[in-house]
């Protein structure tokens, strides 16, 4: 049962992601579309009530509204097959030039959170399996419970009440003061959103490799590394915890796309200016190219991530490869 | 006893019995009353609130908690006791509502995939897998224009519709597992139906697995009846719930009303946490191995 092919291997994982965007992309189209309400109102603003049916009819033509759904999808497809994705009906620019101008923020924002949950839980989880069942590990994990029940957005909420309103520490919104926008300036804004962002989502996974390690400390491997004379922290940092890292590994590529959502409501709250406040306004206005461009870009995140963490996992258990659940096989 | 036999030098006392099990032992029991107290606190508000919750008295608008108020009052004057009880009912129904409707999705959609042939059981997961990366954000608005104006039932549907598919995953994997037992190819044979089988064989050993996930489930859909309440995509401010009364929060901030955030949200995280202790006592009764996703 060895891996025949590693082309055909990572051909088939590449096939199955493009067939996984292009479908996303029809169906993301379609309900866009099909969703009332005016795009025309987002192109020109309080305008648009105010037109003759002639108006309308030439706007809509201008636009490429007035065709037939597939119509429209098909001359869009060819569009996107070029790199053009078409204008933002809100901005009145190339739909890239928008994204592109909101992207770093998200990806400052959503990576620096990432990076903190990845080190915060790996140190945390080993922390509370170093201190097994101790004060400190009951403490951690009753506040991990609590922390994790609080939505997002109250907890925005409170921290700016405390910070921002009451102590006038810290900046309540924006990503950078108007004007100025130093480095230090961006990493005071960023301090609440991310200290929210990281917050929800750490508890969880170092909950995970607090279980996972302890699970691992059972094992008989253990037994054999304690008789042979290894001190208890080589046990569990040299052993345990390089056992857990795959797992570990694969279920953080999965989490990716949940740190970045979480950062949606984040953004919103803070009025953030990334790309979160912008998939908001893109599907509340119907601002069509805008929110294909978005919509692609997240959703290829999401299939990408989960693709990685099934080649990461398939990497772990090859019985995993064939898709069935693992069954007593002899490996050569 | 017998005493014909001295068994000389073996005599251990016996140990002493087992101290007997209270029937509370174990259970969340702090948990549970808090939640006993505040379902039936919302359901039976008419009894002791002491303002008509829907009552805008512009004049007391955006005062702080004291004799008249206890809980103060929010920008439109209303008075926020009487409305959290009021509207912790409509924040509890749509958690159950929604959890329903996701609950049922995930075990029709689970065992299809689950009883399915390969292929289309592999077709049905990347269709979920597609599902899933559209932005939820944008199927919520979808489905909000398509319903209509927001109220109880739709949100709880858009809440349920969205939610129901990390529960489908385990649905299926415990089918797949179940699926070859002997009774249920027997029963297969006997020329029972996928509903049959499902209802009559499979429901009943997998619903102990998908017990606290249903659980679970009941916490993030009041969660995210709050969290879009708040960013003005959920209840309008008519419909009193806690994410609506929530939604007045930006305007709290400005005029430093803390009553209105600390309030509500504090009511919501405990009732959530409440259900999160007994969703954690349930996962332990259930034997099922935590943290596994």
């Amino acid at each position: 049962m060895r891996q025949k092919n590693p082309f055909l291997y990572y051909g088939r994982k590449l096939l199955g992601f493009a067939v996984s965007v292009f479908l996303l992309s029809l169906v993301v189209f379609c309900t866009a579309r099909l969703a009332p309400g005016d795009p025309l109102v987002s192109y020109y603003g309080d305008r648009a009530e105010k037109m003759t049916p002639q108006e309308r009819e030439q706007a809509e033509a201008r636009l490429g509204l007035d065709e037939p759904i597939h119509v429209q999808y098909v001359r869009w497809l060819e569009n996107a097959a070029c790199g053009n994705f078409g204008i933002s009906y809100k901005y009145k620019t190339d739909v890239i030039s928008v994204i592109a101008g909101r992207l770093p923020n998200t990806l400052i924002l959503g990576g620096t959170a990432f990076l903190l949950i990845f080190a915060g839980a790996l140190a945390l989880g080993a922390l509370c399996a170093w201190n097994e069942e101790n004060f400190l590990d009951r403490t951690v994990c009753k506040v991990g419970t609590i922390v994790s029940c609080i939505p997002e957005f109250w907890l925005s909420l409170v921290l700016i009440l405390v910070f921002a309103v009451q102590l006038r520490w810290l900046p309540s919104s924006g990503a950078y003061t108007i004007g100025g926008g130093g480095l230090a300036d961006r990493a005071v804004h960023l301090i609440l959103p991310l200290t929210v962002t990281a917050a929800g989502h750490l508890w969880y996974y170092a909950y995970m490799i607090r279980n996972k390690l302890l699970e691992e400390i059972r094992s008989d491997y253990v037994l054999l590394a304690k008789a042979k004379g290894l001190s208890r922290r080589a046990v569990l940092f040299q052993h345990c915890l390089r056992g857990v890292l795959p797992t570990y590994l694969s279920l953080m590529a999965i989490s990716v796309p949940h740190i970045l959502g979480g950062t949606y409501i984040v953004e919103t709250v803070f009025s953030y200016p990334g790309i979160g406040t912008l998939s908001y306004e893109s599907a509340r206005y119907q601002d069509y190219n805008l929110l294909m461009l978005l919509c692609l870009i997240s959703g290829s995140v999401v299939i990408l991530c989960n693709i990685l963490a099934q080649i990461i996992s398939e990497w772990i258990d090859p019985r995993m490869r064939s898709g069935e659940p693992p069954e007593v096989t002899k490996h050569g | 006893m017998d005493e014909r036999f001295i068994l000389v030098g073996a005599r251990t006392p016996l140990p002493p019995p087992p101290p007997e099990k209270k029937w509370y032992a174990g259970k969340p029991v702090f948990s549970m009353v808090v939640l006993a107290v505040i379902i039936s606190g919302c359901l039976g508000c008419e009894l002791f609130i002491p303002k008509d919750p829907v009552y805008m008295d512009l004049f007391h608008a955006v005062e702080s908690p004291g004799r008249e108020f206890w809980f103060g009052t929010d920008t439109m004057g209303r008075d926020i006791f009487s409305m959290i009880w009021f509207g912790g009912r409509v924040s509890l129904a749509i958690g159950f509502l929604s959890t329903a409707i996701s609950t049922f999705l995930a075990i029709l959609f689970g065992a299809a995939s689950g009883l399915a042939p390969r292929w289309l059981d592999e077709l049905l997961m990347r269709l979920t897998e597609i599902f899933l990366s559209i932005p939820s954000l944008l199927l919520i608005i979808l489905l909000q224009a398509i319903l209509g104006k927001a109220g109880v039932l739709s949100i709880s549907l858009v809440i349920g519709v969205t939610g129901w598919t990390s529960m489908a995953k385990v649905v299926r994997s415990e089918v797949r597992r179940l699926r070859n037992s002997e009774y249920v190819l027997a029963s297969r044979c006997m020329g029972a139906g996928f509903f049959h089988v499902l209802l009559r064989h499979l429901a009943p050993n997998f619903f102990s697995s998908i017990m606290f996930m249903v659980v679970m489930n009941v916490r993030s859909a009041i969660a995210a009846e709050s969290t879009l309440s708040f960013i003005g995509l959920g209840l309008p401010l008519e419909i009193i719930s806690w994410g609506s009364m929530l939604s007045l929060s930006e305007k709290a901030l400005l005029s430093e009303a803390w009553w209105i955030i600390l309030i509500p949200g504090a009511f919501l995280v405990a009732t959530m946490l409440c259900v999160t202790s007994i969703g954690n006592w349930l996962r332990g009764e259930s034997g099922q191995k935590s943290g596994n996703l």
